[in-house]
Protein backbone atom coordinates (compact mmCIF):
# COMPACT_ATOMS: atom_id res chain seq x y z
CA UNK A 1 0.00 0.00 0.00
CA UNK A 2 2.37 2.34 0.85
CA UNK A 3 5.01 1.41 -2.03
CA UNK A 4 2.32 1.95 -3.87
CA UNK A 5 1.04 5.31 -2.64
CA UNK A 6 5.10 5.80 -3.12
CA UNK A 7 5.11 5.22 -6.74
CA UNK A 8 2.01 7.45 -7.24
CA UNK A 9 3.27 10.25 -5.83
CA UNK A 10 6.88 9.91 -7.98
CA UNK A 11 4.31 9.81 -11.39
CA UNK A 12 2.62 13.18 -9.66
CA UNK A 13 6.07 14.69 -9.24
CA UNK A 14 6.98 14.24 -12.62
CA UNK A 15 3.93 15.18 -14.07
CA UNK A 16 4.30 18.80 -12.30
CA UNK A 17 7.96 18.92 -13.20
CA UNK A 18 6.93 18.32 -17.28
CA UNK A 19 4.07 20.59 -16.70
CA UNK A 20 6.37 23.58 -15.48
CA UNK A 21 8.69 22.73 -18.21
CA UNK A 22 6.00 23.40 -20.71
CA UNK A 23 4.85 26.69 -18.96
CA UNK A 24 8.00 27.48 -19.65
CA UNK A 25 8.32 27.12 -23.42
CA UNK A 26 4.74 28.07 -23.77
CA UNK A 27 6.24 31.41 -21.95
CA UNK A 28 9.04 31.08 -24.48
CA UNK A 29 6.60 31.42 -27.26
CA UNK A 30 4.30 34.07 -26.46
CA UNK A 31 7.13 36.47 -24.80
CA UNK A 32 9.33 37.05 -27.18
CA UNK A 33 10.91 40.40 -25.86
CA UNK A 34 14.83 40.54 -26.54
CA UNK A 35 16.74 41.78 -23.78
CA UNK A 36 19.92 42.80 -26.71
CA UNK A 37 19.67 41.58 -30.19
CA UNK A 38 19.44 37.69 -30.24
CA UNK A 39 18.89 37.51 -26.61
CA UNK A 40 15.49 36.41 -25.78
CA UNK A 41 13.95 37.41 -21.74
CA UNK A 42 12.89 33.90 -21.36
CA UNK A 43 14.59 31.75 -24.05
CA UNK A 44 12.70 27.89 -25.00
CA UNK A 45 14.72 24.54 -23.87
CA UNK A 46 15.63 24.23 -28.01
CA UNK A 47 18.06 27.28 -27.69
CA UNK A 48 19.20 26.30 -24.12
CA UNK A 49 20.25 23.02 -25.03
CA UNK A 50 21.94 23.78 -28.06
CA UNK A 51 22.95 27.59 -28.90
CA UNK A 52 23.29 28.80 -24.59
CA UNK A 53 24.53 24.69 -24.05
CA UNK A 54 27.17 25.76 -26.44
CA UNK A 55 27.91 29.11 -25.28
CA UNK A 56 29.18 27.64 -21.96
CA UNK A 57 32.66 26.64 -23.37
CA UNK A 58 33.61 30.49 -23.74
CA UNK A 59 34.06 29.91 -20.11
CA UNK A 60 36.84 26.58 -20.39
CA UNK A 61 39.81 28.05 -19.44
CA UNK A 62 41.50 25.33 -21.84
CA UNK A 63 43.54 21.89 -20.88
CA UNK A 64 43.32 18.83 -21.28
CA UNK A 65 43.05 18.42 -24.97
CA UNK A 66 40.39 20.38 -25.35
CA UNK A 67 41.55 23.79 -26.99
CA UNK A 68 39.61 26.97 -25.21
CA UNK A 69 37.14 29.54 -27.12
CA UNK A 70 39.42 32.13 -26.31
CA UNK A 71 42.64 30.82 -27.89
CA UNK A 72 40.29 31.42 -31.24
CA UNK A 73 38.91 27.67 -30.95
CA UNK A 74 35.52 26.98 -31.96
CA UNK A 75 32.81 26.40 -29.82
CA UNK A 76 32.33 22.43 -28.61
CA UNK A 77 29.83 20.78 -26.55
CA UNK A 78 33.16 18.68 -25.33
CA UNK A 79 34.65 22.24 -24.44
CA UNK A 80 30.63 23.14 -22.84
CA UNK A 81 30.64 19.83 -20.99
CA UNK A 82 34.20 20.47 -19.58
CA UNK A 83 33.56 23.81 -18.55
CA UNK A 84 30.34 22.87 -16.70
CA UNK A 85 32.47 20.24 -14.71
CA UNK A 86 35.03 22.45 -13.69
CA UNK A 87 33.35 25.58 -12.86
CA UNK A 88 31.04 23.55 -10.63
CA UNK A 89 33.48 21.24 -9.24
CA UNK A 90 35.30 25.12 -8.00
CA UNK A 91 32.29 26.45 -6.00
CA UNK A 92 31.30 22.75 -5.16
CA UNK A 93 34.46 22.19 -3.55
CA UNK A 94 34.48 25.78 -1.77
CA UNK A 95 31.10 24.72 -0.20
CA UNK A 96 32.42 21.70 1.18
CA UNK A 97 35.24 23.19 2.78
CA UNK A 98 33.47 26.32 4.08
CA UNK A 99 30.88 23.98 5.16
CA UNK A 100 33.03 21.42 6.84
CA UNK A 101 35.19 23.94 8.18
CA UNK A 102 32.12 25.99 9.54
CA UNK A 103 30.27 22.99 10.52
CA UNK A 104 33.13 21.75 12.24
CA UNK A 105 33.99 25.24 14.33
CA UNK A 106 30.28 26.01 14.77
CA UNK A 107 29.96 22.10 16.72
CA UNK A 108 33.16 23.22 18.83
CA UNK A 109 32.36 26.16 20.17
CA UNK A 110 28.65 25.54 20.55
CA UNK A 111 29.59 22.47 22.85
CA UNK A 112 32.52 24.88 24.37
CA UNK A 113 29.24 26.88 25.77
CA UNK A 114 28.78 24.25 28.15
CA UNK A 115 31.79 22.74 28.53
CA UNK A 116 32.50 24.54 31.64
CA UNK A 117 31.74 28.01 33.04
CA UNK A 118 35.59 28.93 31.61
CA UNK A 119 34.67 27.75 27.99
CA UNK A 120 31.31 29.42 27.99
CA UNK A 121 32.63 32.86 29.12
CA UNK A 122 35.51 32.24 26.48
CA UNK A 123 33.30 31.74 23.70
CA UNK A 124 29.78 33.68 24.73
CA UNK A 125 31.25 37.50 23.86
CA UNK A 126 32.98 36.97 21.07
CA UNK A 127 30.43 34.51 19.24
CA UNK A 128 27.82 36.90 19.95
CA UNK A 129 29.68 39.86 18.65
CA UNK A 130 30.36 37.56 15.24
CA UNK A 131 26.88 36.54 14.91
CA UNK A 132 25.19 40.31 14.65
CA UNK A 133 27.72 40.98 11.70
CA UNK A 134 25.40 41.09 8.26
CA UNK A 135 27.12 38.55 6.64
CA UNK A 136 27.20 39.87 3.04
CA UNK A 137 28.85 42.99 4.46
CA UNK A 138 31.61 41.15 5.26
CA UNK A 139 32.42 39.52 1.80
CA UNK A 140 34.90 42.58 0.34
CA UNK A 141 36.68 41.97 3.87
CA UNK A 142 37.35 38.38 3.36
CA UNK A 143 38.76 38.32 0.04
CA UNK A 144 40.76 41.36 0.67
CA UNK A 145 41.86 39.24 3.99
CA UNK A 146 41.92 35.99 2.37
CA UNK A 147 42.04 36.12 -1.40
CA UNK A 148 39.29 36.06 -4.22
CA UNK A 149 40.52 32.77 -5.81
CA UNK A 150 39.90 30.17 -3.12
CA UNK A 151 40.54 31.03 0.36
CA UNK A 152 38.40 33.75 0.66
CA UNK A 153 35.40 32.07 -0.64
CA UNK A 154 35.84 29.09 2.13
CA UNK A 155 36.65 31.29 4.82
CA UNK A 156 33.29 33.26 3.45
CA UNK A 157 31.02 30.35 3.79
CA UNK A 158 32.47 28.82 6.59
CA UNK A 159 31.67 31.96 8.82
CA UNK A 160 27.78 31.87 7.54
CA UNK A 161 27.64 28.25 7.84
CA UNK A 162 29.97 28.51 11.71
CA UNK A 163 27.64 30.88 12.88
CA UNK A 164 24.36 28.66 12.43
CA UNK A 165 25.88 25.44 13.20
CA UNK A 166 26.96 26.89 16.78
CA UNK A 167 23.34 28.55 17.75
CA UNK A 168 21.78 25.31 16.66
CA UNK A 169 24.28 23.01 18.12
CA UNK A 170 24.02 25.63 22.21
CA UNK A 171 20.06 25.31 21.34
CA UNK A 172 20.10 21.49 20.73
CA UNK A 173 22.40 20.93 23.69
CA UNK A 174 19.79 22.71 25.69
CA UNK A 175 16.77 20.93 24.94
CA UNK A 176 18.50 17.39 25.52
CA UNK A 177 16.50 15.79 28.22
CA UNK A 178 18.45 15.80 31.52
CA UNK A 179 17.79 12.42 32.55
CA UNK A 180 20.06 10.93 29.84
CA UNK A 181 22.89 13.49 31.76
CA UNK A 182 21.92 12.19 34.98
CA UNK A 183 21.53 8.94 34.45
CA UNK A 184 25.44 8.71 32.48
CA UNK A 185 26.99 10.56 35.68
CA UNK A 186 25.41 8.20 37.63
CA UNK A 187 26.81 5.43 36.17
CA UNK A 188 30.62 7.40 36.29
CA UNK A 189 30.33 8.68 33.03
CA UNK A 190 33.48 11.44 32.43
CA UNK A 191 33.08 14.63 31.18
CA UNK A 192 34.77 13.70 27.72
CA UNK A 193 32.50 10.66 27.60
CA UNK A 194 29.39 12.11 28.24
CA UNK A 195 30.32 14.36 25.49
CA UNK A 196 30.96 11.71 23.33
CA UNK A 197 28.57 8.82 24.44
CA UNK A 198 25.25 10.81 25.20
CA UNK A 199 25.83 14.63 24.10
CA UNK A 200 27.01 14.10 20.39
CA UNK A 201 24.15 11.48 19.40
CA UNK A 202 21.42 13.14 21.76
CA UNK A 203 21.92 16.56 19.88
CA UNK A 204 22.28 14.59 16.64
CA UNK A 205 18.29 14.65 15.64
CA UNK A 206 18.48 18.44 16.28
CA UNK A 207 21.77 19.17 14.57
CA UNK A 208 20.04 17.25 11.27
CA UNK A 209 17.54 19.76 10.34
CA UNK A 210 20.51 22.40 11.22
CA UNK A 211 22.54 20.96 8.75
CA UNK A 212 20.05 20.65 6.29
CA UNK A 213 19.18 24.88 7.04
CA UNK A 214 22.80 25.87 6.93
CA UNK A 215 23.37 23.87 3.49
CA UNK A 216 21.01 26.31 2.08
CA UNK A 217 22.44 29.03 3.97
CA UNK A 218 26.31 27.56 2.35
CA UNK A 219 24.58 27.71 -0.93
CA UNK A 220 23.40 31.18 -1.06
CA UNK A 221 27.04 32.04 0.89
CA UNK A 222 29.35 30.28 -1.52
CA UNK A 223 27.30 32.25 -4.27
CA UNK A 224 27.16 35.59 -3.01
CA UNK A 225 31.57 35.00 -2.34
CA UNK A 226 31.48 33.96 -6.38
CA UNK A 227 29.43 36.79 -7.37
CA UNK A 228 32.06 39.51 -5.75
CA UNK A 229 35.15 38.68 -7.41
CA UNK A 230 35.87 35.17 -8.23
CA UNK A 231 37.59 34.52 -11.28
CA UNK A 232 35.50 30.83 -11.56
CA UNK A 233 32.55 28.47 -10.10
CA UNK A 234 28.80 28.87 -10.82
CA UNK A 235 28.65 32.35 -9.65
CA UNK A 236 31.47 33.60 -11.69
CA UNK A 237 29.80 32.29 -14.68
CA UNK A 238 26.20 34.25 -13.86
CA UNK A 239 27.58 37.64 -12.99
CA UNK A 240 29.90 37.34 -16.29
CA UNK A 241 26.65 36.67 -18.16
CA UNK A 242 24.58 39.51 -16.28
CA UNK A 243 27.26 42.00 -17.80
CA UNK A 244 26.39 40.94 -21.57
CA UNK A 245 23.02 40.67 -20.98
CA UNK A 246 23.03 36.45 -21.75
CA UNK A 247 19.81 35.50 -19.63
CA UNK A 248 19.50 32.20 -20.91
CA UNK A 249 23.26 31.29 -19.75
CA UNK A 250 22.14 33.01 -16.48
CA UNK A 251 19.13 30.43 -16.80
CA UNK A 252 20.93 27.63 -17.65
CA UNK A 253 23.12 27.91 -14.87
CA UNK A 254 20.12 28.06 -12.38
CA UNK A 255 18.88 25.15 -13.65
CA UNK A 256 22.12 23.66 -12.74
CA UNK A 257 22.11 25.14 -9.20
CA UNK A 258 18.35 23.35 -8.79
CA UNK A 259 19.64 20.07 -9.51
CA UNK A 260 22.96 20.56 -7.21
CA UNK A 261 20.67 21.97 -4.44
CA UNK A 262 18.52 19.16 -4.77
CA UNK A 263 20.95 16.57 -5.16
CA UNK A 264 22.40 17.54 -1.95
CA UNK A 265 19.77 17.99 0.10
CA UNK A 266 18.37 14.66 -0.98
CA UNK A 267 22.25 13.09 -0.19
CA UNK A 268 22.05 14.54 3.34
CA UNK A 269 18.83 14.13 4.36
CA UNK A 270 19.48 9.77 3.13
CA UNK A 271 23.02 10.18 5.07
CA UNK A 272 21.24 11.18 8.34
CA UNK A 273 18.36 9.49 7.97
CA UNK A 274 20.29 5.88 7.71
CA UNK A 275 22.66 7.32 10.75
CA UNK A 276 19.32 7.66 12.73
CA UNK A 277 18.17 4.32 12.69
CA UNK A 278 18.10 4.63 16.40
CA UNK A 279 15.93 7.41 17.01
CA UNK A 280 11.37 7.20 16.23
CA UNK A 281 10.63 7.58 12.58
CA UNK A 282 9.17 11.63 12.83
CA UNK A 283 12.90 12.39 13.97
CA UNK A 284 13.91 10.74 10.48
CA UNK A 285 11.44 12.16 8.18
CA UNK B 1 16.20 -9.16 61.45
CA UNK B 2 19.58 -6.95 60.54
CA UNK B 3 21.77 -7.98 63.67
CA UNK B 4 23.64 -4.41 65.06
CA UNK B 5 27.09 -6.25 64.14
CA UNK B 6 25.88 -5.43 60.62
CA UNK B 7 28.61 -2.79 58.60
CA UNK B 8 27.31 0.57 58.28
CA UNK B 9 26.55 0.82 54.51
CA UNK B 10 24.68 4.53 53.99
CA UNK B 11 24.77 7.12 56.89
CA UNK B 12 22.97 10.21 56.72
CA UNK B 13 23.91 12.81 59.28
CA UNK B 14 21.86 16.31 59.77
CA UNK B 15 20.88 16.69 55.73
CA UNK B 16 19.26 19.52 54.95
CA UNK B 17 18.34 20.77 51.08
CA UNK B 18 16.80 24.11 50.28
CA UNK B 19 16.06 25.64 46.99
CA UNK B 20 15.33 28.95 45.88
CA UNK B 21 12.33 29.52 43.92
CA UNK B 22 12.23 31.64 40.79
CA UNK B 23 9.99 34.60 42.97
CA UNK B 24 13.68 34.48 45.46
CA UNK B 25 11.63 32.60 48.53
CA UNK B 26 13.78 29.38 49.25
CA UNK B 27 12.03 26.12 49.70
CA UNK B 28 13.19 23.83 52.47
CA UNK B 29 13.14 20.67 50.69
CA UNK B 30 14.49 18.60 53.44
CA UNK B 31 15.50 19.55 56.99
CA UNK B 32 17.38 17.76 59.52
CA UNK B 33 17.17 14.23 58.20
CA UNK B 34 19.62 11.85 60.00
CA UNK B 35 19.96 8.12 59.60
CA UNK B 36 22.00 5.03 58.80
CA UNK B 37 21.25 1.59 56.72
CA UNK B 38 23.46 -1.16 57.44
CA UNK B 39 24.75 -3.24 54.45
CA UNK B 40 22.39 -5.37 52.62
CA UNK B 41 19.05 -3.80 53.81
CA UNK B 42 15.92 -3.27 51.58
CA UNK B 43 15.17 0.25 52.79
CA UNK B 44 11.73 1.73 50.76
CA UNK B 45 10.86 5.41 51.56
CA UNK B 46 7.63 6.21 51.24
CA UNK B 47 5.56 9.75 52.07
CA UNK B 48 3.52 11.89 50.05
CA UNK B 49 3.83 13.75 46.93
CA UNK B 50 6.75 16.80 47.23
CA UNK B 51 7.73 15.44 50.70
CA UNK B 52 11.70 15.26 49.85
CA UNK B 53 12.43 11.89 49.30
CA UNK B 54 13.16 12.10 45.58
CA UNK B 55 15.37 14.89 46.56
CA UNK B 56 16.87 13.01 49.54
CA UNK B 57 17.19 9.99 46.79
CA UNK B 58 19.41 12.56 44.30
CA UNK B 59 21.69 13.55 47.09
CA UNK B 60 22.99 10.20 47.83
CA UNK B 61 23.23 9.59 43.96
CA UNK B 62 25.60 12.44 44.48
CA UNK B 63 23.58 14.17 41.59
CA UNK B 64 22.30 16.97 44.03
CA UNK B 65 24.22 18.39 46.64
CA UNK B 66 23.26 18.90 49.98
CA UNK B 67 22.86 22.68 51.53
CA UNK B 68 24.07 20.96 54.88
CA UNK B 69 25.16 17.69 56.58
CA UNK B 70 27.25 14.87 55.17
CA UNK B 71 26.52 11.79 53.03
CA UNK B 72 28.64 9.09 54.12
CA UNK B 73 28.96 5.48 51.63
CA UNK B 74 30.55 2.68 52.19
CA UNK B 75 33.16 4.64 54.79
CA UNK B 76 33.41 7.61 52.43
CA UNK B 77 32.16 10.75 52.31
CA UNK B 78 30.61 11.31 49.12
CA UNK B 79 31.46 13.83 46.16
CA UNK B 80 28.92 13.72 43.23
CA UNK B 81 28.09 10.57 41.88
CA UNK B 82 30.20 7.55 42.39
CA UNK B 83 30.49 3.25 41.19
CA UNK B 84 29.88 1.96 44.16
CA UNK B 85 26.49 3.48 44.01
CA UNK B 86 23.86 2.81 41.25
CA UNK B 87 20.25 4.97 40.05
CA UNK B 88 17.01 3.38 38.56
CA UNK B 89 15.02 6.99 37.65
CA UNK B 90 11.13 7.70 37.29
CA UNK B 91 11.44 8.37 33.74
CA UNK B 92 12.82 6.03 31.11
CA UNK B 93 16.61 6.48 31.03
CA UNK B 94 17.75 4.28 28.91
CA UNK B 95 19.97 5.69 25.83
CA UNK B 96 17.64 5.15 22.32
CA UNK B 97 20.71 5.78 20.42
CA UNK B 98 22.48 2.87 21.97
CA UNK B 99 21.45 -0.82 21.46
CA UNK B 100 20.36 -3.05 24.27
CA UNK B 101 23.18 -4.32 25.18
CA UNK B 102 24.95 -1.30 24.74
CA UNK B 103 23.75 0.56 27.60
CA UNK B 104 23.58 -2.69 30.14
CA UNK B 105 27.61 -2.32 29.53
CA UNK B 106 27.71 1.43 29.24
CA UNK B 107 29.11 1.82 33.22
CA UNK B 108 31.13 -0.70 32.84
CA UNK B 109 32.74 0.71 29.84
CA UNK B 110 32.66 3.93 31.72
CA UNK B 111 34.72 2.63 34.00
CA UNK B 112 37.25 0.98 31.40
CA UNK B 113 36.08 -3.23 31.78
CA UNK B 114 37.96 -4.72 28.25
CA UNK B 115 34.95 -5.44 25.59
CA UNK B 116 34.52 -8.69 26.55
CA UNK B 117 34.54 -9.00 29.87
CA UNK B 118 31.40 -5.41 29.85
CA UNK B 119 29.60 -8.38 27.02
CA UNK B 120 29.59 -11.15 29.01
CA UNK B 121 28.60 -9.46 32.41
CA UNK B 122 26.12 -7.08 29.98
CA UNK B 123 24.89 -10.72 28.56
CA UNK B 124 24.35 -12.30 32.27
CA UNK B 125 22.18 -9.33 33.43
CA UNK B 126 20.02 -8.81 30.85
CA UNK B 127 19.56 -12.96 30.78
CA UNK B 128 18.99 -12.74 34.10
CA UNK B 129 16.31 -10.18 33.70
CA UNK B 130 14.37 -11.68 30.85
CA UNK B 131 15.76 -9.90 28.01
CA UNK B 132 18.32 -11.96 26.22
CA UNK B 133 16.80 -12.18 23.24
CA UNK B 134 16.60 -8.41 22.47
CA UNK B 135 20.48 -7.64 22.81
CA UNK B 136 20.78 -5.73 19.82
CA UNK B 137 17.20 -4.71 19.73
CA UNK B 138 16.86 -0.61 19.68
CA UNK B 139 15.50 0.79 22.77
CA UNK B 140 12.46 2.48 20.83
CA UNK B 141 11.49 -0.94 19.81
CA UNK B 142 10.95 -2.61 23.62
CA UNK B 143 7.80 -1.75 26.18
CA UNK B 144 7.91 0.30 28.92
CA UNK B 145 8.65 -2.83 31.21
CA UNK B 146 11.26 -3.81 28.91
CA UNK B 147 13.06 -0.51 29.08
CA UNK B 148 12.35 -0.47 33.01
CA UNK B 149 14.14 -3.88 32.90
CA UNK B 150 17.44 -2.63 30.80
CA UNK B 151 17.70 0.14 34.02
CA UNK B 152 18.22 -2.43 36.23
CA UNK B 153 20.22 -4.86 34.16
CA UNK B 154 22.47 -1.77 33.54
CA UNK B 155 22.54 -0.78 37.41
CA UNK B 156 23.12 -3.97 38.66
CA UNK B 157 25.39 -4.91 35.74
CA UNK B 158 27.62 -1.87 37.25
CA UNK B 159 28.50 -3.24 40.40
CA UNK B 160 27.16 -0.47 42.72
CA UNK B 161 27.19 -1.96 46.13
CA UNK B 162 24.37 0.96 46.92
CA UNK B 163 21.48 1.01 44.42
CA UNK B 164 18.64 3.60 44.12
CA UNK B 165 15.52 3.44 42.85
CA UNK B 166 13.57 6.37 42.68
CA UNK B 167 9.59 5.33 42.07
CA UNK B 168 10.98 2.87 39.16
CA UNK B 169 7.41 1.00 38.89
CA UNK B 170 4.92 4.41 39.12
CA UNK B 171 4.47 4.78 35.60
CA UNK B 172 3.84 0.87 34.86
CA UNK B 173 0.68 -1.35 34.56
CA UNK B 174 -0.22 -3.58 37.70
CA UNK B 175 1.22 -6.99 36.03
CA UNK B 176 4.06 -5.48 35.23
CA UNK B 177 4.95 -3.76 37.89
CA UNK B 178 4.50 -7.29 40.07
CA UNK B 179 6.91 -8.98 37.63
CA UNK B 180 9.45 -6.14 38.29
CA UNK B 181 9.05 -6.15 41.45
CA UNK B 182 10.24 -9.85 41.66
CA UNK B 183 12.63 -9.24 39.46
CA UNK B 184 14.63 -6.95 41.30
CA UNK B 185 14.29 -9.19 44.51
CA UNK B 186 15.63 -11.85 42.39
CA UNK B 187 18.68 -9.63 41.40
CA UNK B 188 18.73 -8.54 44.80
CA UNK B 189 19.14 -12.00 46.32
CA UNK B 190 21.96 -12.28 44.33
CA UNK B 191 23.53 -16.13 44.28
CA UNK B 192 25.35 -15.28 47.45
CA UNK B 193 22.35 -15.33 50.02
CA UNK B 194 22.29 -12.40 52.66
CA UNK B 195 25.57 -11.20 52.43
CA UNK B 196 26.05 -10.43 48.90
CA UNK B 197 23.07 -8.52 49.24
CA UNK B 198 23.57 -5.01 48.03
CA UNK B 199 21.61 -1.97 49.96
CA UNK B 200 18.81 -0.67 48.18
CA UNK B 201 16.84 2.58 48.93
CA UNK B 202 13.30 2.54 47.08
CA UNK B 203 11.47 5.40 46.92
CA UNK B 204 7.63 4.36 45.99
CA UNK B 205 3.91 5.96 46.23
CA UNK B 206 2.48 2.18 46.33
CA UNK B 207 1.90 1.23 50.13
CA UNK B 208 1.93 -2.45 49.53
CA UNK B 209 4.68 -2.62 46.95
CA UNK B 210 6.71 -0.87 50.35
CA UNK B 211 5.28 -3.95 52.31
CA UNK B 212 5.98 -6.52 49.90
CA UNK B 213 9.71 -5.82 49.28
CA UNK B 214 10.92 -3.74 52.43
CA UNK B 215 13.37 -4.88 55.25
CA UNK B 216 12.72 -1.60 56.95
CA UNK B 217 10.57 1.12 55.57
CA UNK B 218 11.05 4.98 56.35
CA UNK B 219 8.10 7.55 55.82
CA UNK B 220 8.84 11.11 55.08
CA UNK B 221 6.81 14.22 55.70
CA UNK B 222 7.38 17.67 54.42
CA UNK B 223 11.19 17.36 54.27
CA UNK B 224 11.65 14.95 57.51
CA UNK B 225 11.79 11.21 58.29
CA UNK B 226 8.51 11.00 60.50
CA UNK B 227 8.55 7.33 61.15
CA UNK B 228 10.83 4.31 60.98
CA UNK B 229 9.36 0.92 60.27
CA UNK B 230 10.62 -2.91 60.80
CA UNK B 231 8.89 -5.45 58.18
CA UNK B 232 9.62 -8.26 59.35
CA UNK B 233 7.59 -10.50 57.34
CA UNK B 234 9.34 -13.42 56.07
CA UNK B 235 10.50 -14.11 52.55
CA UNK B 236 9.51 -14.66 49.43
CA UNK B 237 6.33 -12.55 50.66
CA UNK B 238 2.99 -13.24 48.53
CA UNK B 239 -0.68 -12.26 48.85
CA UNK B 240 -1.22 -13.87 51.89
CA UNK B 241 1.91 -12.29 53.75
CA UNK B 242 0.49 -8.90 52.97
CA UNK B 243 -2.68 -10.18 55.10
CA UNK B 244 -0.79 -11.40 58.08
CA UNK B 245 -1.96 -8.65 61.10
CA UNK B 246 1.55 -7.05 61.57
CA UNK B 247 1.30 -6.17 58.17
CA UNK B 248 -1.91 -5.11 58.34
CA UNK B 249 -1.42 -2.98 61.32
CA UNK B 250 2.25 -1.57 59.30
CA UNK B 251 -0.19 -0.79 56.62
CA UNK B 252 -2.62 0.99 58.50
CA UNK B 253 0.00 2.92 60.38
CA UNK B 254 1.39 4.21 56.98
CA UNK B 255 -2.03 4.96 55.95
CA UNK B 256 -2.29 7.05 58.56
CA UNK B 257 0.50 8.96 57.78
CA UNK B 258 -0.09 9.25 54.52
CA UNK B 259 -3.47 10.95 55.21
CA UNK B 260 -5.25 8.70 53.66
CA UNK B 261 -6.98 6.98 57.34
CA UNK B 262 -7.91 8.86 60.54
CA UNK B 263 -5.14 8.27 62.84
CA UNK B 264 -8.46 6.92 65.50
CA UNK B 265 -9.52 3.58 66.49
CA UNK B 266 -8.77 0.39 65.62
CA UNK B 267 -6.37 1.41 63.50
CA UNK B 268 -4.31 3.77 66.12
CA UNK B 269 -4.62 0.09 68.30
CA UNK B 270 -3.33 -2.20 65.78
CA UNK B 271 -0.71 0.08 64.73
CA UNK B 272 0.94 1.37 68.10
CA UNK B 273 0.57 -2.55 68.60
CA UNK B 274 3.20 -3.20 66.26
Amino acid sequence: MTALTRHRDRWISLGVFLVLALIWQVLSVVYTAEAQPGEPMVAGWQVLFTHTLLSLSDYWPGGWGVPAVSEGAPRSYLAAVLSIVVHSADTIGRLAAGMALGGFAGLLLGLAMSWSRWTRRLVDLPIQFLRTLPLLAMVPLFQLWFGTDYMGEVMFVAYGIGVIVFAGTVNAVRNIPPIYLDNARALGASQTMLYRSVILPAIFPAMRSVILLSLGAGWGAVLGAEYLGAQSGLGYIIVYAQQFAFLDRMFLVALLFILYTSVSYWGISRLSARMLAWAPPAQRQ
Amino acid sequence: MSPPVDRRMIELANVQRTFKRGDGTTVQAISDVSLTVPEGEFVCMIGTSGCGKSTLLSMVAGLLEPSDGSIVVDGREIDGPGRERGMVFQKDSVFPWMRVIDNVEYGLKCRGVPASERRAIARTYLQRVGLAHVETAWPRELSGGMLKRVAIATVFANGGKVLMLDEPFGALDYVTRHQLQDVLLDLWDETGGKAARRTILFVTHDVDEALSLADRILVFGTGRLVDDLRVDAPRPRDTDSLLQPDMVAIKHRLLGHLGLERPTGRAVARGTAA
